[in-house]
């Protein structure tokens, strides 16, 4: 350790606990920092105390820009868990430097004019420190919004079925939609012919929601256009049997077309939102 | 008080604004730490520090200087957000800029006499009050910017 930095740092770690105190008396009310009004006193001197013990193996260090990284990180990390803003995250860690400072002026740690000379350059080691610091707890947490917006947006992109069909390309779709709305019409004409009655219109919900994920409320074509044919082909083959059902039918599909469809709107809209904010 | 002291590291500051400036950009240009700077116009970059170290004076005796730093600040820290600089590395910038001013003054040994490592003590003080103020500032900037992004866009939609 550099001689003329031993003293503070003794200073630091010896009284850590009274200065942890009093910079979180400060935090605690300071108007800068009014995330830190309603936690726990005892959890903010803990994180105070542990900056400052923590202090020392820094100025220990050879690389102190790397021994730094796993405590600023784990800083940056409660901080965002916390919800605290970056803003007040790092006048928190000003004031933790003020403090330091403060109480080592407070002792009178620097007098003679050799302890002047020892006073300036242990003030520029302890910036130094606090500057790789206040960088990369910055880095860290904007790291971390952009993580949790990301993890966010993997939730959307699952839902979009991103990874799935939904990757493929718009002219792949429509003619994949294409084939599920023929084999839907011979599906029609086939029972409707034949004169039977079983539900297969069950099975029209899977071209009606793979419309609404891929084209959102354009995708009500499909729906309509399945309606239509339902209509028609009843109208045209089971002109005895009642109406009644397939009506039903044919406006359910419609309505959950239109749901899925407004509901993959708002999801697309999301993930455009957070676009910006992407790793 | 507090003029007697800091005066000989501001008049320094001032006098040299465009030197300290150069140096500055000299290293922010090839900092690590600042990349969205590499590929900055030189003579943009020389603007904004010089712009900054000739208006040390007034921001360092000024008797409320978080209002001054929030008037000059609040447009600096918009302008970088437009240029689409990272905050960590907009904070980096400023780190640097304080450091250079006192690189500066250590190479042109102002504070050499054994009686002067006290203006030196208080000089540095003042100056890291300053910059801190800036960075909280910039910070606290870049934030409301963000959530006025995303606002925005949510009233689009």
């Amino acid at each position: 350790m550099q001689a003329y930095a031993a003293k503070l740092i003794n200073l630091i770690e010896s009284k850590a606990e009274n200065i942890a105190k009093q910079w979180a008396a400060d935090v605690m009310k300071h108007n800068r920092t009014p995330s830190y009004h309603s936690l726990s006193k005892d959890l903010v001197v803990e994180q105070g105390v542990n900056f400052y013990r923590l202090f020392r193996q820094m100025s220990l260090a050879e690389v102190p820009y790397e021994e730094a990284k796993s405590f600023s990180w784990k800083y940056a990390e409660e901080f965002y868990q916390q919800k605290i803003p970056l803003h007040e995250a790092l006048y928190a860690l000003i004031l933790m430097r003020r403090h330091l400072w403060l109480y080592a002026e407070f002792q009178g740690t620097f007098v003679t004019a050799l302890e002047k000379q020892q006073a300036v350059e242990s003030l520029n080691r302890t910036i130094l420190m606090f500057d790789y610091v206040s960088y990369q707890v910055t880095e860290k947490y904007q790291q971390l919004t952009m993580e949790g917006v990301n993890k966010k947006l993997g939730i959307v992109k699952t839902f979009l079925m991103g990874k799935l069909i939904g990757g493929m390309k718009n002219t792949y779709k429509l003619a994949f939609m294409a084939v599920l709305l023929i084999a839907a019409g011979i599906l029609t004409y086939y029972n409707h012919t034949a004169g039977k009655v079983v539900v297969f219109t069950h099975l029209f919900y899977i071209p009606i929601i793979l419309a609404a994920v891929w084209w959102g409320k354009k995708g009500m074509l499909v729906p309509i256009l399945l309606a239509i044919i339902l209509i028609a082909s009843h109208s045209l083959f089971l002109k005895d049997a009642p109406f009644t059902d397939d009506v039903i039918r044919a406006v359910m599909f419609i309505i959950m077309g239109g749901v899925v469809g407004w509901l993959m709107d708002s999801v697309k809209k999301l993930e455009e939102l957070y676009e910006p904010f992407k790793l | 008080m507090m003029k007697a002291f800091a005066s000989k590291l501001v008049d320094l500051t001032q006098k040299n604004a465009e030197k300290i400036a150069w140096q500055w950009a000299k290293d922010v240009k090839t900092n690590l730490k600042t990349n969205s700077y590499h590929d900055a116009p030189e003579e943009k970059i020389i603007n904004q520090a010089s712009e900054f170290y000739k208006n040390f004076q007034e921001m360092f005796f000024h008797e409320a200087p978080f209002q001054l730093a929030e008037d000059v600040f609040t447009k600096y820290a918009h302008e970088r957000y437009a240029e689409g600089v990272p905050l960590h590395e907009t904070v980096y910038a400023m780190i640097l800029m304080r450091r250079h001013i006192w690189l500066y003054a250590e190479f042109q040994t102002i504070f050499s006499a054994e009686v002067e490592h006290r203006k030196a003590v208080e000089s540095l003080s003042r100056t890291i009050l300053m910059f801190d103020y800036i960075v909280y500032i910039i910070s606290r900037e870049y934030w409301k910017l963000i959530k006025m992004e995303l606002s925005k866009k949510e009233g689009k939609h």
